[in-house]
């Protein structure tokens, strides 16, 4: 590992350095950061954020373009097809890798469209119930649920979003089948289970923190590796007994297939020394994530990611058997 | 006493709900219909667009009963220009950049009119560009390019 | 006095000048953008979010509020100078206020707008204060089956729309219902009508259509035949309500805002309904429905009160539950996320200023709004004196830049071409425009709540007439159709066709 950062080190530098040469003094404009989900959602938050940071270190604006649709496939698509010249950057989560199964027909071709700037952060996932369900632990869920498994409801926010992916693998562990509840979006669907309506759900913290803190929703397990600052109460789900359940959100930025090397290394640097900034790390603490680490933020750490995690999906997703197009 | 000749107002306006309603239902039919439990995709629609024939297959009827009235001028002059506008608009923010985008698009939109003379729909059209670069790419800050990489920049 | 406390809190904090300041700002942008053709206030928010990023929360939210009822604002003159609606609920103002309008009375329709406006803003902002916990535990109760009781209401209701014929306007709903369904489905992801193009996968845009049907379709109209009728200078009356408008419309203000501000705290689209639901009602209690349709000073009062009541009062989800209601309030928590406050049930006792300060400056928002745009209700209606072959081309250019800055994408434009299109030969085939868009935006949500009521009783259709408060409603609709269906008023109903 130690070898693997000192080599990067390296090679940023010696980008660093070729790049004078290469490309005077990238960015010389504005930077388009194309967001795939419209503003105002967790994905948009996390953009604007890191572009913000990063805008500071670059010396340039990088402006953020919502381009949503087709479950961030329209956005993914256009920055597939834009000039490589680092003007034009992608930032999106792990949709990037369940789309390669999820969409059977995407218009670009996910591991080989693009060329990689970083990892951003890893925003885990909470199983959570309505108010006065039953159970008070996760093995007590697991057990009421599979002895119930008629009269459940599990809600998910449509297909692709991030508590659909998670309660496939909920029931891909657990092994029932559940009936599930597909809403459009985290609000309406967390509604629902404010009310009472529906009994299960397994969502981003960025959406559930507030509600479990409030006590409107009931929390059995973090599917972190370790506790959350935020919720230090709420077991992970290796504690819990469900070890395979370990998830996250994750986010990248990309670039074209074809942007120079150099680009995406001055942008990955920048981009880990936006991850250093205290207000990114407070407002990150704040949804319930954290910034990765310097190795992740990096061109290397995002490819390996996305990797592993368009594998790891792909079976999951073709068990479940509903696909997005 | 109403007369019994047809209105073709009526007869094209039923005939397009029943054309509407046909292209819903085949589409529909096509995709599961599922059960009431779990309706598919199909379900809501291919009622909708049942209802949607019905309609229009009463519209029809009804046409034979009512008096005719002349269908109007149509503005043929005003499709031909007012219509490509948006679409030319489209095709070319991304390629020529915001600012002669928005330029051709309101100059072809101007030529709707007959009243329109060249002279001040260049006045006209080259205000509206000055005034909506203003406000929107500079006060409002929208990520258009103002310029794209068509023109070489 | 707990409550009493909290205002003084409230309005101290939104009375500071800072964040008067920026309500002044909001109110102005959100206004200026909004009266923009074909640019509501969802597309204002998303265009103007980043702007606030840099301010403190509090001024922060206090202008993206201002800019929300500006924009609501903006929208409704352009709903009834031009007929371009850039939101739904504006749709309904444009029926008749387009009207008014036409005859000269654009000053009165604007004005008689901003008035109900501004009183529904005050009573609901009322509400909001004092009762919200108890109402969010009201919307609570509504599920899918409650949800798909109140469409199948605002479905019935929605035929009284229509000054025509009744079939076609059925058929107007659903087409719209049909159109609305364009895109995945949200239960298997099964993409539908689509015609094989990825960008309809999530559906025709509100925007895209609005304009289209309402907006180009009347430029054609009025490119017809340019010579005979001068389109908009009729001679301007009188800017002000007359001493006969205010008789009218007070009974429809008050109708209004009440039901808007019921439907409001229904987040699963209840607000969606407000205007649509006053207008219908003011039709039916209207001593003279002949008029609604043809520039009724009731068809624009009772709407437009409803319309704000029900975009204040839907807050109160967003307040106390941190759920948001309609797109707006999406973008209003996507804001206090990136400010670092997360909205959830705590915000109200964590934050007490910044809770009951957007609640105080709901308020002060309005009482700006009415101050500011009752005086220009003249430059409004100086705009009108323009020819209108040098309106259009700016109508056009503005409506694209709109449109396409909602999503950037370009398929939007595409689609507004198409709809002018349709919308031109719907008016050519007397087909009105205000129940396509109402089966439009009431298409998904009544598929979404049907499949998933039927999904939550594990296929029992009973589950309507079961549940206490979707049997309320559903009786409620078949008593609106009983009426409908009345052979006395279809009789005058057919008079007003044959006489059209």
């Amino acid at each position: 590992m130690r070898n693997t950062i000192i080599s990067l080190v390296a090679t940023a530098t010696f980008a660093l350095a070729s790049s004078t040469a290469f490309s005077q003094g990238y960015p010389e404009r504005n930077i388009t950061m194309v967001v795939p989900f419209a503003a105002g959602g967790p994905t948009d938050t996390v953009t604007r954020l890191v572009a913000e940071t990063m805008s500071k270190d670059l010396g340039q604006q990088i402006l953020v373009e919502n381009v949503g649709g087709a479950g961030g496939t329209l956005g993914a698509s256009q920055v597939a097809k834009a000039e490589p010249d680092g003007y034009t950057l992608l930032l999106h989560h792990i949709g990037m890798a369940t789309s390669a199964t999820l969409y059977r027909k995407l218009p670009y071709d996910t591991l080989n469209a693009f060329e990689y700037v970083g990892l951003v952060t890893d925003v885990p996932m909470t199983i959570v119930a309505k108010k006065d369900f039953e159970a008070t632990d996760l093995k007590g869920l697991v057990e009421y649920v599979k002895a119930n498994a008629d009269k459940i409801s599990l809600a998910n926010a449509g297909i692709g979003a991030a508590s659909h992916l998670c309660g496939m693998l909920f029931m891909n562990e657990i092994k029932v089948p559940l009936v599930t509840v597909p809403y459009k979006g985290t609000g309406p669907a967390m509604t629902d289970l404010l009310g009472g309506q529906v009994d299960l759900m397994c969502d981003q913290t960025t959406n559930t923190t507030k509600q479990i803190k409030g006590g409107t929703i009931k929390a059995y397990a973090v599917t972190s590796a370790k506790r959350l600052d935020a919720l230090p109460d709420v077991p992970t789900v290796a504690e819990a007994g469900l070890p395979g359940m370990q998830v996250g959100i994750w986010h990248g930025i990309y670039a074209p297939k074809g942007t120079p090397a150099e680009v995406t290394q001055k942008l990955s640097a920048s981009l880990q020394k936006a991850l250093k900034d205290p207000n990114i790390i407070a407002r990150f603490a704040e949804l319930g994530t954290v910034p990765v680490t310097d190795d992740e933020a990096t061109p290397a750490g995002l490819k390996a990611k996305l990797e592993s995690e368009v594998a790891r999906w792909k079976p999951i997703i073709e068990a479940a058997g509903q696909y997005a197009d | 006493m109403k007369s019994l000749s047809f209105s073709s107002r009526d007869i094209v306006c039923g005939l397009l709900f029943i054309l509407v309603g046909l292209f819903f239902a085949m589409q529909a039919y096509g995709l599961e219909l599922g059960t009431a439990f779990r309706m598919g995709p199909g379900y809501f629609p291919f009622v909708l667009a049942g209802i949607l024939i019905l309609l229009g297959i009463i519209v029809i009827i009804q046409g034979t009963q009512i008096e005719h009235e002349p269908m109007g001028p149509i503005a043929w002059r005003g499709m031909l220009f007012i219509l490509p506008a948006p679409i030319f608009f489209g095709l070319t923010v991304r390629g020529l950049g915001f600012v002669p985008s928005l330029f051709l698009t309101a100059l072809i939109a101007a030529f709707a009119s007959t009243k329109m003379r060249p002279g001040m729909a260049l006045l006209l059209v080259g205000g509206l560009t000055i005034f909506s670069v203003v406000v929107f790419s500079y006060a409002l800050g929208l990520p258009f390019r103002r310029f794209g990489p068509w023109l070489g920049q | 006095m707990e409550l009493f406390n909290n205002l003084v809190l409230g309005f101290t904090t939104a009375g500071a000048p800072w964040n008067l300041f920026f309500c002044f700002v909001g109110v102005i942008l959100g206004t200026l953008i909004g009266v923009l053709p074909g640019i509501g206030a969802t597309a204002t928010i998303a265009m103007l979010l980043p702007i606030t990023f840099q301010l403190e929360p509090v001024s922060s939210l206090i202008m993206l509020a201002g800019i929300y009822y500006g924009a609501q604002y903006g929208g409704s003159t352009t709903a009834i100078l031009i007929n371009m609606p850039g939101e739904s609920s504006s749709a309904v103002t444009a029926i008749d206020g387009y009207q008014m309008a036409r005859k000269g009375r654009a000053g009165a329709a604007l004005a008689i707008a901003a008035i109900g406006s501004f009183f529904a803003g005050t009573v609901s902002t009322i509400l909001v204060a004092v009762f919200a916990p108890p109402l969010t535990a009201v919307a609570l109760k509504f599920g899918s089956a409650e949800y798909f009781s109140l469409m199948i209401v605002g479905l019935v209701s929605s035929i009284a729309l229509a000054h025509g014929s009744v079939v076609k306007a059925l058929g107007m709903v659903v087409l719209g219902l049909l159109l609305g369904l364009v895109g995945t489905d949200i239960y298997t992801g099964t993409p539908r009508f689509n015609l094989g193009i990825l960008e309809l996968s999530d559906g025709l845009n509100f925007v895209a259509v609005a304009v289209g049907v309402f907006g180009i379709a009347e430029i054609l109209r009025n490119l017809e035949n340019e010579h005979d009728r001068d389109v908009m200078i009729k001679k301007v009356t009188n800017l002000w309500p007359t001493k006969q408008d205010w008789k009218e419309m007070t009974a429809p203000i008050l109708r209004g805002t009440a039901i808007g501000s019921a439907l409001g705290i229904l987040p699963g689209g209840g607000a969606i309904l407000a205007s649509f639901a006053s207008y219908t009602v003011e039709k039916r209690m209207s001593k003279t429905p002949q008029e609604f349709g043809k520039g009724a000073v009731a068809g624009v009062a009772g709407p437009e009160s409803a319309n704000n009541a029900g975009a204040q009062t839907s807050f109160i989800p967003m307040l106390t539950l941190g759920i948001p209601a309609n797109p707006v309030m999406a973008l209003m928590i996507g804001a206090m996320i990136i400010q670092g406050i997360v909205p959830g049930p705590n915000v109200a006792t964590e934050q007490p200023a910044l809770f009951w300060g957007i609640i105080a400056s709901m308020w002060i928002g309005n009482l700006m709004l009415i101050l500011l745009n009752l005086p220009l209700i003249g430059l409004w209606v100086k705009l009108l004196t323009i020819p209108y072959y040098m309106l259009f081309p700016a109508i056009i250019a503005f409506c694209s830049i709109g449109v396409y800055s909602v999503n950037s994408n370009v398929f939007d434009l595409y689609a507004v071409a198409f709809f002018g299109l349709i919308g031109y030969v719907l008016a050519k085939l007397r087909c009105e425009p205000a129940p396509l868009l109402l089966g439009f935006v009431l298409g998904p949500l009544l598929e979404e709540h049907l499949r998933r009521a039927m999904i939550m009783s594990r296929g029992d259709a009973t589950t309507f007439v079961t549940r206490p408060i979707s049997l309320t409603l559903l009786l409620l609709a078949a008593a609106v159709l009983v009426v409908v269906l009345l052979p006395s008023i279809r009789k005058k109903r057919d008079e007003v066709f044959v006489e059209d």
